[in-house]
């Protein structure tokens, strides 16, 4: 009986333990709706936007984890990636549903590239890999803002006079995207309500189809990829490299495939994300892309080895719930709609902050009892029972 | 030797991809431009009143000296002008004409041309604003870069 018991009060501690994170913003969320005033038909119609907007930007990231890469910080090579394309796209005044597309064939080739390096130099930075790709993105950007601020309009061409500076080259700071805006959210409209349910009211909502069938398509894709030779090589690579290694499997490889793979799909990702923003903001767009999907992954429950499909929603709802109602509830708390903003960016990067120490803790905990267990001593929770 | 032609047959298709997407995709600037125009040492003085439809929009009327600006999506369009009479009551003369601008950008539509029946009413878009002098003070929406800004001294 007091066996079970303590079993019971493990599991439930060890729950808590495991999700920490969500159980956190959840009770955030909870206190800071009815706070911020918002109507449920807003909160519901925003949460929906945003969804789509980031949801395939942060699945990018998934395929990395399951290979042992930890979070790809290297994804904003992807998202300068697809600024390029839709640059090109907005100079040749291409739009619609080709613009969107015509911008993803010219972002690949650079995402694949840009993986490409970034894979080979993670492979000699095993183990470091997360704060290999954060430099190498800081590095990369460089080299980005030294092609879009002086070779375009000089040595590329530029014809569109309303995207170059004055001076005669290089890009301007904002680019509008209203050839574009929403043009995918709005290529399979939906209407829903209103709903009455009880004294609960719910006015319409719209919900952009075709960006959810692209990404349940992206969905269908992760959990097929899970399944091939590649997905299997990757899982086992995730778990052991030196097992992998030994059993044949082509580890370097297959690691510089996951991330030219997640490169690619945040290009995708990146520019789903900026039709839907409608402008295009060319040094600073791709800043934040890394770290806002990393957190809102966190956030969702996710840890730097472990992802699936359900953090990624789980996160983007909780963490963008949070973008919505922190400015107002913080305005209606303290008088100051700065107040809610400074939280959210505290929470944005205290949870990255969070999620790693967890990480580092977890693993030394494992290398620990792994050691007591080649010495023979049982482990620290066997001990304690 | 299978895969190499495999790949290039890929990129064969998402090249001609490509060239299809922005043949279907782009977006061309059409001026419409109503103002006295010599050619060939002839005089086309600008109509009185007419209405020029563009791929089936609403229609924009245009006087003596106007000039106006739509875009179209798509590599050709159809183009319908109504010449009226001074008063804009009494339809003059209908022209319908498809234009084809295929990969080109922007053009310029002469009304006084197409009323005169000419082929040659397909005029180079008006060229942008000459540029500032480069020491021109920039705006400030822009990203300046004081690359040789001297450092504090204090």
């Amino acid at each position: 009986m007091t066996q079970a018991k303590r079993t019971f009060a493990q599991k439930l501690s060890g729950f808590f333990a495991n999700n920490a994170v969500p159980i956190i913003f959840i009770v955030i969320s909870a206190l800071a709706i009815p706070i911020s005033g918002f109507s449920a038909t807003y909160l519901i119609q925003e949460l929906l936007i945003r969804i789509g907007r980031n949801s395939f930007l942060i699945l990018s990231l998934l395929i990395p984890i399951m290979a042992g890469m930890g979070l790809n910080f290297g994804m904003v090579l992807g998202a300068m990636a697809g600024q390029i394309g839709l640059i090109f796209v907005c100079d040749w005044s291409i739009v619609g549903i080709p613009g969107i597309v015509l911008a993803m064939i010219i972002g690949t080739p650079i995402a694949v590239l840009l993986g490409l390096l970034c894979g080979v130099v993670l492979n000699r930075a095993k183990g470091q890999e997360m704060v290999t790709s954060y430099i190498l993105g800081f590095f990369i950007n460089g080299l980005y803002q030294l092609v879009v601020l002086y070779f375009m309009g000089w040595f590329i061409p530029i014809t569109d006079t309303s995207l170059v500076l004055s001076r005669g080259y290089g890009i301007r700071n904002a680019i509008s995207l209203m050839n574009i805006r929403t043009i995918l959210d709005r290529l399979l409209p939906l209407r829903v309500g209103p709903f009455d349910i009880g004294s609960f009211h719910l006015g319409y909502i719209d919900i952009p189809v075709a960006t959810y069938l692209v990404i349940a398509a992206f969905c269908l894709f992760v959990v097929w990829f899970r399944k091939t030779k590649l997905g299997q090589d990757m899982r086992a690579i995730g778990q052991d490299r030196a097992v992998s290694d030994s059993a044949g499997i082509p580890v370097d490889r297959t690691r510089v495939i996951a991330i030219v793979i997640s490169t690619v799909l945040a290009c995708f990702g990146q520019i789903i994300y900026l039709q839907n923003m409608g402008t295009l903001n060319t040094y600073n767009s791709h800043d934040q892309a890394g770290m806002f999907s990393i957190a809102a992954l966190l956030i969702g429950g996710a840890s730097v080895t472990r992802a699936g499909i359900g953090n990624v929603f789980l996160g983007v709802i909780l963490f963008h719930l949070m973008f919505i109602v922190a400015p107002m509830a913080g305005k209606n708390l303290m008088g100051q709609a700065q107040i809610g903003e400074f939280f959210r960016v505290f929470v944005s990067y205290g949870i990255i902050a969070v999620a790693l120490v967890l990480h580092a803790w977890k693993r030394h905990n494992a290398i620990m009892n792994a050691r007591r267990s080649l010495r023979g001593a049982p482990d620290k929770k066997e001990a304690a029972l | 030797m299978r895969s190499f032609i495999e790949r290039v047959a890929a990129l064969v298709v998402i090249l001609i991809a490509s060239v299809g997407l922005f043949y279907i995709g782009r977006e061309h600037k059409v001026f419409l431009d109503n103002k006295t125009i010599e050619m060939e040492g002839q005089s086309f003085r600008a109509l009185k009143f007419v209405r020029v439809s563009v791929a089936g929009k609403d229609p924009i009327e245009l006087m003596p000296r106007d000039r106006d600006l739509l875009a179209v999506v798509g590599p050709s369009f159809k183009l319908k002008v109504e010449v009226m009479d001074e008063f804009g009551e009494d339809v003059e003369k209908t022209i319908e004409r498809e234009l084809k601008p295929g990969f080109d950008k922007d053009m310029m539509l002469s009304m006084p041309l197409l009323a005169a029946d000419r082929d040659d009413y397909i005029l180079p878009p008006p060229t942008g604003p000459a540029r500032p002098p480069e020491n021109d003070v920039k705006p400030t929406d822009e990203l300046v870069i004081p690359l040789d800004a001297a450092p504090p001294t204090d």
